[in-house]
């Protein structure tokens, strides 16, 4: 039974020049609720920069400049990230964004997923504590580390950090997560959890997953896209 | 041919790194060695604690030691906030073109002339002094204004090295959070800037209690223990350029061996203390 | 929200605080520039004498900065004379031969010399020139020797850090290019690292040339005067601009001369802010460019 797509990113010519550099060229593609988009293609050609443009990480970097139209459907209204009203940080609590190193925060584990709350002023340790156990169970975390949040994260595994990084992502319920070369910096085995999790995350919102490996791009895409030659089209081998 | 070249050449530069170690020691050395008939005519205790007398045959320099420590410290606490505020701005407040202004001005103020500094205080902020506080004009207060512009650039451009030197993926992390810029500054920059914005805080410090023109030009350089922040003071690198013009012999001219002495006790401290924390910072990262 | 309140205050206070710091600046600026500026020119160098005959040596001048600028100039390239070579050659040691203990010992002394008051590398100047006038000859005293050797001493680390740490920071395979190809150690430093620490090592030079013609502390110990004409010898006292200066702010008795005061504020002003910018550019490797564009 054919499920019921409702659109929730929608990009419409969209040019992005770094500089004199056109990296992007006439961008035209639609991204659905709850679904996970892969996207792949040649390196070098604006993956990373196209999930850029949907947080807003490009609006503070001088020299480079955007137009075409970018909407995105956020808590029942449409807005774009590239007018230069919005702000960035309610922007970025509901587009979160995973990258390719794992970054956690020199803290506690604790810390680190208590950090977003504590930047949108949440500060009531129970629910707190509530939401921290709850991100962590969702990116399959709360296992291993229950017993030691006030550990350092540093000390954490490449996966484990990684998935640390989804969790904290994750404590402020975004709508979307942009992945970008999530599992590049993993060995194959931290590589499949992570895939396992992204999978199981679009009950909760949408994702779009940049990567260079086809075969992962095959395994966790409901849609696939290419970008190459500044464009972007629709790749074959959809999985079911 | 070559290989005695390169022997040579090794002990030609071996001899300028010892000759200039040598140097250093001997800094203190000539210091201890000239200051020593004043050590061994007064007890120690009566150098450090005493009162200026010369007539009496007091030779105590408490004053000093008091004085330059109230302007050193008083300039350095005023100093904090402004380089605190500029470092700030600098790092991350300001956009790109306030930034790059900002940081001309400081670098263009570590040029300045420390004697244009003091020259302008007296005939600029020593009357603006005297009319909205009373007293002399010429006293701890002015002295500590000017010290404190004159070392931020010191402070500023440390601070500024520790806040930008923080890892950047940390900083990004914070930003792709959702953090805004002043709490990326808040929550991610400063605590990892901390120890090198102390070594910053001693360095600058350090430059306060070892300059001499500004509390010469601008503390009144009376001789007692200043009761307040209005009221003239001599601080040891003072009293070593005026009491130079003393007989050679006297006692009074050997005082200012136990101020230099002094003075170099403080500056190897310092150095420890610095030296001591920026390798704390290394094993930490 | 009382967060978001303290980091809004944070932020204005910041702002606050740095833009009252630019002001001051530039009000002391100003200031010297109104009271200075109608003062600058010949006579503010020459007095009243000629200047033609100044320079030709056959009058003398009085009441100008002509022999506090001369007696600067003097004094720098004195002192830089004596401390580069010794300077750069310490460094070198430090950076390419010491043992890492050796390095932490001679590095530990000069970061010590680096902060030592420069009064107290005066009154070391001093006891030095009390020595020689005991030991040796009464007529020997503070002058220009001894500030300058005092000088060369008080800038020695800045030529010795900013040798070591150019040299240091070259990237690794630029020191593996020649010694690959055959050369030796000493091959190896002239024709390759030397070149290519330019920028660094000229910068830390400058940036010692203009604390020599800034500094008042050190001379005031060792030989400066108030009126001493051109410096006759290496052993004579002498006059400097930054002395002058106090020396005005001190002792002026009309409005003329607090007048010249202002005038040398903007001329010393003047000579270090040159020397900072040239600094700068070579920190910038402009300086290396044009060396290697041929």
């Amino acid at each position: 039974m054919p499920k019921q797509k409702k659109e929730k990113i929608i990009l419409d010519r969209v040019d992005f020049f770094y500089g004199r550099r056109q990296v992007l060229c006439g961008i035209k593609a639609a991204f659905y609720s709850n679904t996970l988009t892969a996207i792949t293609g040649p390196s070098g050609q604006g993956k990373s920069t196209l999930l850029g443009l949907l947080n807003g990480m490009w609006n503070e970097v001088p020299n480079t400049h955007c137009s075409g139209d970018i909407q995105i459907l956020l808590g029942g209204q449409w807005i774009s990230p590239l007018r230069k009203e919005i702000s960035l940080s309610h922007l970025r609590r509901k587009v979160a964004m995973i990258f390719q190193e794992p970054n956690p925060l020199p803290m506690s584990i604790g810390r680190n997923m208590a950090f977003p709350l504590k930047l949108s002023g949440i500060r009531d340790k129970r629910l707190v504590e509530e939401k921290v156990r709850t991100a962590l169970e969702q990116a399959f975390l709360w296992e291993e580390v229950k017993d030691r949040l006030e550990d350092s994260a540093l000390n954490l595994s490449g996966g484990q950090k990684q998935r640390l990084c989804i969790a904290r992502a994750l404590i402020l319920e975004p709508e979307i997560l942009l992945c970008d070369e999530p599992t590049s910096s993993l060995d194959a085995k931290a590589a499949r959890i992570i895939e396992a999790l992204l999978v199981s995350l679009k009950n909760h919102c949408t994702l779009l997953v940049v990567s260079h490996y086809l075969d992962q791009v095959r395994r966790i895409g409901d849609r696939v896209m290419i970008l190459e030659n500044e464009g972007l089209t629709n790749g074959a081998g959809l999985s079911a | 041919m070559m290989v005695s070249k390169d022997v040579f050449a090794e002990s030609v530069f071996l001899c300028c790194a010892i000759s200039s170690a040598i140097i250093i020691l001997a800094i203190l050395g000539f210091m201890v060695a000239l200051g020593i008939p004043l050590f061994q005519e007064i007890p120690l205790s009566d150098i450090l604690n005493g009162p200026w007398a010369p007539h009496h045959g007091a030779y105590g320099i408490r004053a000093m030691i008091f004085g330059t420590f109230l302007i050193a410290f008083l300039a350095t606490l005023i100093c904090l906030p402004l380089s605190l505020g500029m470092s700030f701005v600098i790092s991350s407040l300001g956009g790109r073109r306030s930034r790059r202004l900002l940081g001309a001005i400081v670098r263009f103020m570590t040029g300045i002339p420390t004697v244009i500094y003091g020259f302008v205080g007296i005939f600029l902020l020593v009357p603006l002094i005297r009319e909205g506080f009373g007293g002399p004009g010429m006293g701890v207060l002015t002295a500590s204004i000017v010290l404190a512009i004159l070392i931020s650039p010191t402070m500023i451009l440390f601070f500024t090295d520790s806040l930008l030197a923080v890892n950047a993926a940390y900083v990004q992390a914070a930003k792709a959070l959702g953090a805004t810029r002043v709490q990326r500054l808040l929550y991610v920059m400063l605590p990892g800037a901390l120890s090198g914005m102390a070594s910053g805080f001693i360095l600058a410090l350090g430059r306060a209690v070892g300059d001499t023109l500004i509390a010469l030009m601008l503390a009144g350089n009376a001789v007692r223990t200043p009761q307040g922040l209005l009221e003239p003071a001599r601080t040891l690198t003072a009293h070593i350029a005026l009491v130079k013009a003393a007989d050679f012999d006297s006692m009074a001219f050997r005082s200012i061996f136990a101020c230099g002495i002094t003075l170099y006790l403080f500056t190897i401290l310092a150095t420890i203390m610095v030296r001591v924390m920026t390798r704390e910072r290394i094993a930490i990262s | 929200m009382i967060r978001g309140f303290a980091e809004k205050t944070i932020a204005c206070l910041s702002w606050a605080l740095a833009l009252s710091l630019c002001l001051s600046v530039t009000v002391l600026l100003s200031y010297l520039l109104i009271k200075g500026l109608p003062s600058l020119g010949t006579e503010l160098v020459f007095g009243k004498a000629d200047p033609l005959n100044v320079l030709l040596g056959r009058e003398r001048v009085f009441d100008g900065i002509f022999p506090a600028a001369v007696g600067t100039l003097s004094l720098v390239f004195l002192s830089t004379l004596i401390a580069l070579p010794l300077g750069i050659c310490s460094g070198i040691y430090l950076s390419e031969y010491a043992t890492p203990g050796m390095k932490k010992a001679v590095g530990g002394l000069f970061d010590v010399l680096a902060g030592i008051p420069s009064i107290v590398v005066g009154l070391y100047g001093f006891s030095v020139s009390i020595f020689l006038h005991h030991h040796f000859s009464e007529r020997l005293g503070p002058c220009l020797l001894i500030s300058a050797l005092s000088l060369g001493v008080l800038v020695l680390p800045y030529i010795v850090r900013s040798s070591q740490s150019a040299l240091e920071e070259l990237p690794a395979h630029i020191r593996c290019t020649a010694t690959a190809l055959g050369a030796t150690r000493l091959q190896n430093l002239v024709y390759v690292l030397l070149p290519n620490a330019l920028s660094g090592i000229g910068s830390g030079v400058i940036l010692a040339i203009g604390r020599c013609a800034e500094d008042t502390a050190v001379i005031l110990l060792t030989g400066v005067v108030a009126t001493a004409g051109l410096p006759s010898s290496l052993f004579a006292q002498y006059e400097a601009l930054p002395f002058y200066i106090y020396y005005i702010s001190n002792q002026y008795t009309n409005p003329a001369e607090l007048s010249n005061g202002y005038g040398a504020c903007l001329v010393l002003l003047g000579i270090c802010s040159v020397l900072f910018m040239v600094a700068r550019g070579m920190q910038k490797r402009l300086f290396h460019w044009a060396l290697y564009s041929r």
